[in-house]
């Protein structure tokens, strides 16, 4: 275990919080802060009070306009909306509704419980339970660093940060409010609310500037001070022999760097593009399901359906396919940010992929061959040292605010890992056996 | 061996005169090589048609060395090229400019002669040049220029581990668009120069070996593309 | 900074575009459509077939009902599967998409270049693949195919390169349309040599493509029985025009052959060579061109018909940028709607409105990366 110069080591302490934090969970064998620390309710997310205090010193309050100067400030400024600028009473107000549990139909659901700040922002599950213990189709994605990216949701179905956070609210699966009125009544009695509001956008509480005021108190996580960043900035002994050597295939013969660019005008390793990478693909018939999604959405193509549709149906996998409908889009996926993503398991759309060696297998083997495959998806052949040293580079992704949940990750990941690779395939990796042969070519194959 | 029809002396004449000597004549050949200079005089002549093609023969070269199998039916000019294009395969180093020239419509380097006229070139050493100044530097640009030629149209040359090689895309250098670098390249997540993006291309859709940037090969193929550009105006950061 | 239209407003033009569009579809059309509605002016193939359900915005042009169908793959440049995966990946790909067409074309139309270098393993190779195809197989040869040995195995496998057929009363006509004058006795060239130097597109020292005096006899005989109105299709690797010499985007006796076409009413013409989209009209013939299943040639830099609309500019980073197969749907009055299946983009159909209109009307969608 090579990169392990920022990370404070503690195995046997992790193992047997790890069985402490499986017994405290329902059923997703999870591991965040160590369960005797972090008290959590009961879909598993760490109490409010909690989150804020973890929140609290990981952005000191007086800090988080500032934070957000990581950024290059002329392509920041081009993602805030005109009506959001960002300034503390906006913050503070959107922080208050992030972690406000009222808006949920039942009072147990707000977006720290998906979006927890224990746990990368997100639930570690592979997809989020809402209200009534209900499961959706779509893997939570982390709020870390969003403020750069151009769509938000797996299918990009919304523009900005301050238009995603009014969907789940509205969802019945995750949050559940049946309108927006109501929503807002489930906060309108409160007296700070209403001066919040007041304060942040003069004028009276609604449903717009709900949303907005969580877009700029999201806009201030940025975690971008990773290992990988201090070696780009000139510190050579940042990063490990092995990430170091992962960064080069991550350039060159993995071929990340084009979907997963990262620059200092945007450092997120997005293009902001949708991919069909095939995964879940072999579960698909894509077909049929796009003749229903047509058949749906004629019906009802309203915001409101598609966001149900999205979380709730099995018209999930269809991905970006369902808000553009060309041909191209089916089973495609908005390209997620890669920074953090050593603490954001389990990965892709649907939580399907468990760790990050069982990530690099999907590519190596050139994705999951299906009709409407990104043509850039290609067997890499990847030798398993190869495979080793991208785990190592993602893994040096992390901010150093999370050095000790990353380094558990990792462990946790890596004899997850040891363990099985239910991916993984060698012959299509090494290019020895061709996708589509065999349907094409019937029972006997080519012989030359 | 610069100029096939000095080569051959006066002119087809002689050469039918030739060619009637080597098939009238069972003349017993060169086989050895002790000795004979090349560039001599004497042609050594060659055994007897060999029956492996017939309508054939085979003669001796002046060399002492080689020999060469031309269609009998040849005479003339026509025989005199048929004996240099064969020259030129056995020996494809001579004159490769020439070939790249003619097989790929090679453009040739600025010309340069407006540095021969006005007066103060002459009173200045740095800048007094010369005709024959002027026509190494042309020479050694193109032969700068062919070689990339060579390489970008040779799978081989480029290490290519499925035998495609870049004129499979990109004929004389189409759409290389060299005066757009430097640029954000998307398929590499970063601002490139052209050398890049031929590695990149490389190792890519060639998948060959990644090239040396500052190595022959690459600096070779750089030239190649920029000389097939030539007369289009820069324009850095062009998608 | 973006304005961002709320996803309802977009849906909804989108929703009031295609509604409009329906307007002017037949109930053929119709009855795919309404059970499964969608905007997206690009036009967007129902998942099924490649034939786009709603046709360009424009849907003015006087509609007809396509009388048969026919897919086409064309240009494959095998070698074999050890030497390089890539391209047999392509034409496999081909074969599995037109196989999983439905309803199956009348027949699959094969636009020469099997090989890369024709040499018999790669032939076979590629005749092995096509044979997994559930519709019947027409081909035609390429240069590809017949410089190595002049066209032996081709021959083997496939019989005469230059032949027609009749089908639902159209004649097609396949030519062997890349004769070449020898170039390679003179310099002593041996037949690898020879198929490498017509191999490069760019290579100067191979000869221009014709039909040739022979063929060019033979067509005026086999026409000859034919009336004025009839109903002519020619398969043809090259283009039958002259479009660019350097690349051999060029057919020598162009105009001796255009001159026996001149007489019928309407001519389609279908080629390859061009691993491009591409369309023309002289006078009275209509030319396509056929995708590749393996690469994409850029577009020429000068004497690009006027008529073509040109794809966007592939991206090297998907291999298959560019290629793709298709779909010709031929109408009673002889011209046809050529679909161009481009993998991973949004197919494209050049209508025969957009011919017969000199293109005024069925415009096809512009690209937005332009060649260089």
């Amino acid at each position: 275990m090579d990169s392990t110069r920022f990370f404070r080591s503690g195995p046997w302490l992790a193992a047997v919080c790890f069985a402490l934090a499986g017994g405290a969970l329902s059923g997703a064998g999870v591991a965040g802060e160590p369960a005797a620390e972090v008290p959590r309710d009961e879909l598993g997310a760490a109490t409010v009070a909690h989150q804020l205090e973890l929140l609290g010193k990981l952005i000191p309050d007086a800090e988080a306009v500032k934070a957000t100067s990581a950024f290059d400030p002329v392509v920041f400024a081009a993602h805030v909306p005109d009506d959001n600028a960002l300034t503390p009473e906006r913050v503070a107000l959107g922080r208050k509704l992030y972690f406000d549990k009222r808006l949920s139909a039942d009072g147990t659901v707000s977006c720290a419980t998906c979006h927890d700040v224990t746990r990368g922002f997100t639930d570690r599950l592979p997809g989020s339970m809402g209200i009534g213990r209900q499961v959706g189709k779509r893997n939570a994605p982390t709020v870390l660093n969003t403020a750069l990216l151009q769509t938000m949701f797996w299918d990009g179905r919304s523009p900005s940060l301050d238009h995603q956070a009014r969907q789940p609210i509205l969802n019945p699966i995750e949050m559940g409010m049946s309108s927006e009125a109501e929503a807002l009544k489930a906060i309108a009695g409160d007296a700070e609310y209403q001066e919040a509001f007041q304060k942040a956008y003069g004028r009276k509480m609604n449903y717009e500037d709900l949303g907005r005021a969580i877009g700029a108190f999201e806009r201030t996580l940025v975690f971008l001070d990773s290992p990988f960043r201090r070696f780009l900035a000139g510190d050579a002994s940042a990063l490990s022999a092995e990430a170091q050597a992962g960064w080069e295939l991550f350039n060159g013969k993995a071929r990340c760097a084009a979907c997963h660019p990262m620059n200092p005008s945007n450092p997120l390793g997005s293009d902001n593009r949708f991919h069909n990478i095939g995964v879940s693909a072999k579960r698909q018939n894509f077909e049929g399901l796009a003749q229903k999604a047509l058949t749906a959405l004629e019906k009802d193509a309203s915001e409101q359906n598609l966001d149900e549709l999205a979380i709730g149906t099995d018209l999930s996998e269809l991905g970006r396919f369902m808000v553009t409908r060309n041909r191209a889009d089916i089973g495609a996926f908005r390209t997620p940010l890669i920074l953090n993503i050593g603490i954001t398991a389990p990965y892709m759309h649907d939580g399907s992929l468990a760790t990050l060696w069982d990530v690099i297998d999907h590519y190596n083997k050139g994705g999951e061959a299906n009709l409407y495959l990104d043509g850039g998806i290609e067997p890499l052949a990847l030798s398993e040292a190869e495979i080793n040293q991208l785990v190592a580079l993602l893994f040096s992704l992390t901010d150093v605010r999370f050095a000790e949940q990353n380094q558990r990750e990792f462990e946790r990941q890596q004899a997850a890992a040891q363990q099985n690779r239910p991916v993984r395939d060698e012959g299509l990796a090494l290019r020895r056996t061709l996708p589509y042969e065999d349907r094409v070519m019937g029972a006997k194959k080519s012989d030359q | 061996m610069k100029n096939t029809s000095l080569r051959y002396g006066a002119g087809p004449a002689l050469a039918g005169m030739i060619c009637l000597l080597f098939t009238a004549a069972g003349l017993v050949g060169c086989g050895d090589s002790n000795g004979t200079p090349p560039g001599g005089v004497a042609i050594a002549l060659a055994s007897s048609a060999t029956a492996a093609e017939s309508g054939t023969v085979t003669m001796g070269c002046c060399d002492g060395k080689n020999t060469v199998t031309v269609s009998k039916e040849l005479a003339g000019q026509p025989l005199a090229d048929a004996l240099m294009d064969q020259w030129k395969r056995d020996h494809p180093e001579a004159n490769w400019v020439t070939e790249q020239r003619e097989k790929h419509a090679l453009l040739p380097p600025a010309d340069n002669s407006d540095l021969l006229q006005g007066a103060q070139g002459k009173e200045h050493t740095y800048g007094n040049y010369t005709h024959l100044d002027l026509l190494t530097w042309a020479r050694e640009t193109e032969k700068f220029a062919a070689e990339g030629s060579r390489i970008f149209h040779s799978a081989d040359a480029l290490g290519s581990s499925i035998a495609v090689s870049c004129d499979m895309c990109h004929p004389h250098a189409a759409n290389t668009h060299p005066e757009t670098y430097p640029k954000f390249q998307p398929q590499l997540g970063r601002v490139a120069l052209l050398r890049d993006m031929i590695d990149w291309c490389i190792e890519n859709p060639v998948r060959g070996e990644h090239l040396d940037p500052n190595g022959p090969t690459m600096r070779a193929l750089e030239a190649y593309i920029m000389a097939q550009r030539k007369g289009v105006p820069m324009n850095y950061g062009k998608h | 900074m973006a304005i961002f239209k709320s996803i309802e407003t977009k849906y909804r033009e989108e929703r009031e575009s295609l509604f409009r569009g329906l307007q002017n579809l037949d109930r053929r059309s119709f009855l795919k459509v309404s059970g499964a509605a969608l905007a997206a002016t690009g036009g967007l193939a129902a998942p099924h077939s490649f034939q786009p359900v709603t046709v360009a915005a424009d849907a003015d042009a006087p509609e007809s009902k396509p009388a048969f169908r026919f897919a086409y793959i064309s240009d494959s440049h095998l070698y074999e599967r050890d030497v390089n995966d890539r391209f047999v990946r392509g034409l496999l790909r081909a074969v599995d998409d037109v196989n999983s067409l439905d309803p199956q074309p009348d027949f699959v139309f094969y636009g020469g270049d099997l090989a890369q270098l024709g040499q018999e393993k790669e032939l076979d190779l590629g005749a092995q693949i096509l044979k997994n195809l559930k519709a019947p197989l027409r081909i035609m040869v390429g240069e590809h195919d017949w410089y190595l040995d002049m066209g032996q195995k081709w021959q083997d496998l496939y019989g005469e390169p230059t032949y027609s057929f009749d089908h639902k009363g159209v004649h097609f006509v396949v030519l062997n349309s890349v004769v070449e004058k020898d170039f390679w006795t003179a310099r002593g060239m041996t037949p690898m040599e020879r198929m490498m130097t017509v191999a490069g597109l760019d290579n100067g020292l191979q000869s221009p493509f014709s039909v040739g005096e022979p063929q060019r006899q033979w067509l005026q005989e086999d026409l000859a029985k034919l009336p004025d109105d009839a109903r002519v299709i020619v398969f043809s690797h090259s283009p039958l025009y002259k479009l660019y010499k350097p690349w051999n985007f060029w057919t020598d006796d162009a105009e001796e052959v255009q001159a026996i076409l001149k007489r019928f009413k309407q001519v389609v013409v279908i080629h390859g060579h061009t691993h491009q989209l591409l369309t023309n009209r002289i006078g009275n013939i209509h030319f396509h061109g056929l995708l590749s299943t393996a690469w994409p040639w850029p577009y020429a830099p000068e004497g690009m018909p006027e008529l073509t609309v040109e794809m966007s500019r592939p991206d090297p980073f998907n291999p298959n940028d560019g290629c793709g197969d298709g779909e010709v749907a031929v109408h009673p009055d002889g011209l046809i709607d050529k679909v161009y299946n481009l993998w991973n983009r949004n197919p494209i159909t050049v209508n025969r409105n957009y011919l017969a209109s000199w293109g005024k009307q069925n415009v096809p969608p512009k690209p937005n990366r332009p060649s260089y």
